[in-house]
């Protein structure tokens, strides 16, 4: 057994808040389960309540509306995303980042949120979700909230969420027309690895606006500032991106890769990324 | 040697595949049995330590719990070469990962929870991590009382008042002189981690007490009469009073070659009144308290003429043991007396050093040795190559083992030997060494191209022996019952190959049964070192030759003629001239009846045997003799891309040779090369243990430590087979399982110098590791 | 639903699916690898689709179905995927074989013509440290082939046919294919000689 705890599988958001808001002790949302579920193995997590979020419809939408607005359930798993053909069209990037994540079957229960909510500094989804601007949404017995996802991550596997609280949708606007969007990730092998590095971008050819972030580089994923391309020659933006990247990186040494390769290999994806990007005829 | 084979080379599917496709195929951790209980371990959280007291009353008062053991309960001594470790440890704790104590109970979260409630009071002692510090006068002393241990006398010497568990010189001519006289010198030095063998099953061991100190063993094991041998003596039974069985076996390269949780499984039996236990390694426990393979340090001077014979080698291997010798002895042994890689060298000196160290300890795995040797000795040869002026493949072809040469330890290389020289050709060949790469897939990638040789012996006992039996059945089908355990390498399929062929069944009339049981099948060694085949497959012959004896008998009584004009082919015996008058092997099987109801004869039970022939022990100051009962030569040779950018290795082909002799069956011995290729690649660019300045491990999961997946192959692999005939082979065979994954590395770390101009020298060759390299040379006008 | 029959079990919480499958239902052919999700030893389909069952709670799978590999050969015949692992090589020490088997059924159920780098990808969650994975590639890409062979040829009867592995059908079939994931394998060579 992996453990000892109560598991409750409620239908409703009600409900969930106020299994999580009981008195016996702490309580864990479960929707993938494939990181909770080894933190448990691991005793590195003991809650007494696991609350299964799964069952809840509101949490299982991945919508995707005629202007290509995009909208990820709590309990959506990574595969659904990546098979979905609309998303496949127009934000590529994060099917990269989604097919980037562990394996076929882990992906068949992995979430995008519960990626995030795991708040590893290498959450391959959080970077390319950052880029894209994306909201979290979070509900509580107390009310709901948006969030900006940049405001999740407040520390090595801390968010801003409160113990009650459950984090339901993430949001992303309509991309901008021609809206280009990529991942590229360093691994120690080309199996299922965590990142040693990570970056994702986006650019807008119609604004010139290229927005990038980055993982596994320091405690949270980092969201750059945008750059405006402009009239910029590629080599130009490509050293701006880099610059930026280096000016706010801290990475730490341990068992994937010492702080020397991660100062090395990232610049490195940074500026196969912005070629990437700003080619000519760029993937949309 | 026309003999026309019908069974025999060809690729006949193995019939346990039919089990193991299924899930009817059962391991030692899908056994049940009445009352079994499950055992958890408590491993120790420092790597040296005092155990100044042991809480175990807790852990009793946990609800389901029958026994619970710590090392003060148990005063014996286990080991193979060298008897140096406990079963449970005892006073001190040697390394991070070493059981403590150990709980049985009704269920495995109980055991665990018991564990958990166990307090032990440690004293941390001073540690030593790297084997060259603890070679140093004043190093901590990781066995103190190595002078009171028991070990195998004249082969190993353990260095009392030292951390050397076993010294191993070769000496061979006059190595100072001929290298000071060299016109062209190199030295250099090179480091591979300990890293471990990743069997898809983890160790697992069943064990019942029985009255009178009897005791009956299931477990995932390579060797069960070893298993037997060595517990009889760490608990001082006679052999029949312990029966070992070997069900399904999930893969071992050497990591289940000796003993492993069977003592721990008994005792806890004993202590639990005699009920099953179950003992189970969880993957953590795999990687950070069963055997790893050992790191080792070499440093290697070669010398040579300036037209391109080597005329000196000299080595000095430092190996990481861990906390105790197991196999690491015997490894640091069998590579030194190869550790010149399979090349004639007048004047060679090696000093093998096999050194304790407060780390998980080493043993068996694949290759046992020789991949760490050589990953320095064909480095070594490329760089000398490169100061002669001469292609690495023309210096090694200069230098090969030929007819008439003597290896380093005095050995006659004769025709029988094999031919490294064609392996070397064909593998060149294979990837058009000496024409340039093509371009490379993008601009910041380079290509190389680089070869390697390889060469292996079984490293075992002079008197090492095994036995086959088999008897017909009812039907006049055969089941041929041996010891040597097929862990997935396919032994057993050569072993059907071979008795049908020898009796002149179908092999669908072949059987071989799979459970091995030291109170039924006939004794075997161990599996291990690629002699399965070879000895097995010999005793299988002389076993089926046996029957073929019986079978005639009965015939030529029966039909009333000489013995001599006997056939026996195609299930029938017959008189030569007469083949009509047949007797079908069903009707002689048991015996055969007369019209008149008399019988004769009786059921045929076969039995053959084979014995290391030849081998002397190594002389303990020049390390010459015969170790050898055979070897196996190879190469490979590698094309590779690599990302200049991130450093990360493609390999776009690599064509590996094994001059096998012959191939009992290409299906299988291709299997074996393809598998230990990409074991090789694990090895190559991503394996390796890493521990903090504590001596904790640090990657103990497939979290952190990583083995190829089906995303890291190479783009191509070509297996070649050369089929120079083995003296004393069956049909010329010799061993072949572990040769593919040796030398994996050195060929790689050669194309990525002649990528890079850069001479790598530590493994893994990461992504990591190449880039800083790069990096590194630019910094460096 | 597992394996086709309905199960009822009042189980922990803490009880994953793998340990459902192997203590209670005795299903033993699902191994256990790692326990993290990392090997895909336990690979097993819920509700059709792949996953670790390490990582499973067995009340999870309330209301569900699961597939083990003890539900893939019918009446005791092996199916084409399950001869194909035999035929090619792909089985040596066999204890990833299940989880190897069950990834690929979910990958032939789903799409029965794939491509190679999707059965790599469908793979490549299943570590094996003997093959070397390319008969195991192979074996898919052949039971692929197989599979639709026998469609195109007429009437069927489910994917199983024969109960002995004999060599020729499957590789009679697919002779080309044989040797995919093993480009330049060359063969075994008799006389020592170029």
């Amino acid at each position: 057994m992996l453990g000892r705890f109560d598991y409750q599988r409620p239908s409703t958001l009600p409900e969930a808040g106020r299994l999580l808001a009981g008195n016996d002790g702490p309580a864990a949302v479960l929707a993938g389960g494939t990181d909770l579920l080894v933190d448990i193995r691991g005793r590195r997590h003991d809650p007494r309540i696991l609350v299964d979020i799964k069952r809840i419809d509101a949490l299982r939408r991945l919508d995707v509306d005629s202007a290509g607005a995009l909208t990820i359930g709590a309990a959506v798993p990574l595969n659904e995303i990546i098979e979905r053909a609309a998303i496949r069209r127009t934000l590529p990037g994060l099917v990269q980042a989604a097919e980037s994540i562990a394996t076929y079957q882990l992906r068949n229960r992995a979430t995008a949120v519960g990626n995030l909510c795991n708040a590893s500094p290498a959450a391959d989804m959080a970077p390319i979700l950052l880029a894209l601007g994306a909201d979290l949404m979070a509900w509580s017995p107390h009310g709901e909230r948006t969030m900006p996802l940049s405001s999740l991550f407040v520390g090595v596997k801390k968010t801003c969420l409160a113990a009650d609280e459950i984090a339901t949708e993430l949001r992303i606007l309509a991309p901008e027309p021609g809206l280009r969007s990529g991942f590229l990730k360093q691994q120690r092998l080309r199996g299922h690895d965590l990142a040693v590095s990570s970056a994702a971008g986006t650019y807008a050819p119609s604004t010139g606006v290229l927005r990038l972030a980055v993982g596994s580089c320091a405690p949270t994923p980092l969201l750059l500032e945008p750059i405006e391309v402009g009239r910029s020659s590629k080599a130009v933006v490509e050293e701006k991106a880099v610059r930026a990247v280096q000016a706010a990186m801290r990475p730490i040494s341990d068992t994937r890769a010492s702080a020397d390769y991660r100062r090395a290999v990232l610049p490195v994806l940074v500026k196969r990324l912005v070629a990437d990007l700003l080619a000519e005829g760029g993937a949309p | 040697m026309t003999r026309e084979l019908r069974v025999v080379g060809t690729s006949v599917l193995r019939d346990d595949a039919i089990d193991k496709v299924t899930g009817a195929a059962r391991y030692t951790t899908d056994l049940a049995f009445p009352g079994m209980l499950h055992a958890a371990i408590l491993t120790s959280p420092h790597a040296s330590a005092r155990i100044v007291h042991v809480d175990l009353e807790a852990a009793r008062a946990v609800p389901g719990v029958r026994a619970v053991l710590a090392g003060s309960d148990l005063d014996v001594r286990l080991g193979l070469y060298l008897r140096d470790k406990r079963i449970l440890a005892r006073d001190v704790v040697r390394y991070q990962g070493e059981p403590v104590a150990a709980v049985a109970a009704d269920t495995l979260d109980a055991a665990r929870e018991a564990c958990r409630r166990i307090r032990v009071e440690y004293d941390e002692l001073p540690a030593v991590f790297d084997p060259r510090d603890a070679m140093a006068a004043d190093a901590p002393l990781v066995h103190p009382d190595l002078a009171s241990y028991d070990h195998m006398r004249g082969v190993f010497f353990p260095k009392p008042g030292t951390n050397v568990a076993h010294h191993q010189k070769i000496r061979k001519g006059d190595v100072r002189a001929s290298l000071a006289a060299a016109d062209v010198r190199i030295e250099a030095s090179f480091y591979n981690p300990p890293v471990q063998h990743v069997p898809m099953e983890t160790h697992a061991s069943i064990a019942q007490a029985l009255p009178e100190s009897r005791v009956e063993i299931w477990t995932s094991s390579q060797s069960p009469y070893t298993v037997r041998h060595l517990l009889s003596a760490c608990l001082g039974l006679p052999h029949a009073a312990i029966r070992v069985h070997v069900p399904y076996v999930g893969g071992g390269f050497g990591g289940k070659a000796g003993l492993g949780l069977e003592p721990l499984a008994t005792v806890l039996s004993r202590a639990a009144g005699g009920r099953p236990v179950l003992v189970t390694a969880t993957r953590e426990q795999e990687f950070n308290t069963t055997p790893s393979r050992q790191g080792l340090h070499s440093t290697i001077k070669i010398g040579a003429t300036r037209d391109g014979r080597i005329t000196a080698l000299e080595a000095t291997y430092v190996w990481d043991a861990g906390a105790y010798a197991d196999y690491g002895v015997n490894v640091g042994r069998a590579a030194a007396y190869s550790g010149a890689g399979p090349y004639a060298i007048d004047h060679c000196s090696i000093d093998s050093y096999v050194v304790y160290t407060n780390k998980v300890y080493g043993t068996a795995y694949r290759g046992f040795g020789h991949l760490e040797v050589l990953w320095g000795i064909e480095r070594a040869m490329d760089q000398m190559a490169r100061k002669l002026g001469l292609d690495p493949a023309e210096f090694r072809r200069r230098n090969l083992l030929k007819e008439g040469a003597t290896t380093i330890t005095g050995e006659l290389f004769t025709a029988g030997h094999g031919k490294p020289v064609e392996c070397l050709d064909a593998v060149a060949k294979a990837i058009d060494w000496g024409r340039p790469s093509g371009a490379p897939s993008a601009p910041h990638k380079v290509r190389g191209k680089g070869i390697a040789m390889l060469h292996k012996a079984p490293a075992m006992p002079t008197y090492t022996s095994c036995a086959a039996v088999i008897k017909l059945d009812e039907d006049g089908a055969a089941d041929v019952l041996v010891s040597g355990v097929d862990y997935g390498q396919g032994t057993y399929t050569v072993l059907r190959q071979i008795a049908a062929e020898e009796l002149g069944l179908p092999i669908g009339k072949v059987h071989l049964t799979w459970d091995c049981d030291t109170a039924l099948t006939p004794y075997d060694w161990q599996t291990v070192a690629s002699r399965f085949s070879y000895m097995g497959g010999n005793a299988v012959i002389e076993a089926a030759a046996d029957c073929l004896r019986q079978l005639t008998a009965v015939a030529a009584q029966a039909l009333g003629v000489a013995p001599e004009t006997i056939v026996c082919q195609d299930e029938v015996a017959f008189p030569a001239a007469e083949p009509d008058r047949a007797i079908s092997y069903k009707d002689l099987a048991l015996g055969y009846t007369f019209p008149n109801g008399n019988a004769i004869g009786g059921p045929i039970i076969g039995h053959g045997r084979f014995i290391a022939t030849g081998l002397t022990h190594l002389d303990p100051e020049t390390g010459q003799g015969r170790p050898a009962q055979f070897w196996t030569y190879g190469a490979h040779a590698v094309e590779i891309e690599v990302d200049t950018e991130t450093g990360e290795i493609e390999i776009l082909h690599i064509a590996t040779a094994v001059d096998a002799g012959k191939v009992l069956n290409p299906l299988s011995c291709t299997g074996q090369v393809i598998g230990g290729v990409v074991q090789g690649l694990g090895s190559t660019l991503l394996e390796g243990f890493q521990f903090d300045d504590k001596g904790r491990l640090l990657n103990p999961s497939f979290v952190d430590y990583k083995i190829p997946t089906a995303k890291d192959l190479p783009r191509r692999m070509t297996p070649i087979f050369l089929e120079n005939p083995q003296s004393g082979g069956p049909y010329g065979a010799r061993g072949v399982a572990e040769h593919p994954m040796i030398s994996v590395p050195s060929a790689i770390g050669n194309a990525l110098a002649d990528a890079l101009g850069i001479d790598y020298t530590v493994l893994p060759l990461s992504p990591e590791r190449v880039l800083l390299g790069i990096q590194k040379r630019e910094k460096t006008p | 639903m597992v394996n086709g029959h309905m199960e009822t079990a009042s189980v922990p919480s803490g009880l994953t699916l793998l340990e459902f499958l192997r203590d209670r239902l005795y299903l033993t052919g699902t191994k256990e690898g790692c326990g993290i999700g990392e090997c895909g030893a336990c690979t097993v389909l819920l509700d059709e689709k792949p996953v670790t069952a390490c990582l499973v709670l067995a009340v999870e799978a309330d209301g569900c179905t699961v597939e083990t590999v003890e539900g893939e050969a019918a009446d005791g015949q092996l199916s084409v995927l399950q001869r194909a692992f035999v035929e090619t090589g792909a089985v040596q020490c066999g204890f990833c074989t299940p989880g190897m088997i069950m990834s690929a059924r979910g990958l032939l159920r789903r799409d029965p013509n794939p491509s190679d780098n999707e059965i790599v990808e469908a793979m490549a969650g299943n570590l094996c440290r003997c093959t070397g994975y390319a008969a195991i590639l192979e074996a898919v890409r052949l039971a692929a082939v197989a599979v639709a062979a026998q469609r195109a040829a007429g009437p069927l009867t489910g994917e199983t046919v024969g109960s002995q592995p004999a060599a020729e059908t499957l590789m009679g079939e697919t002779g080309t294919e044989r040797r995919r994931f093993l480009r330049g394998a060359e063969s075994t060579r008799k006389d020592g000689r170029r």
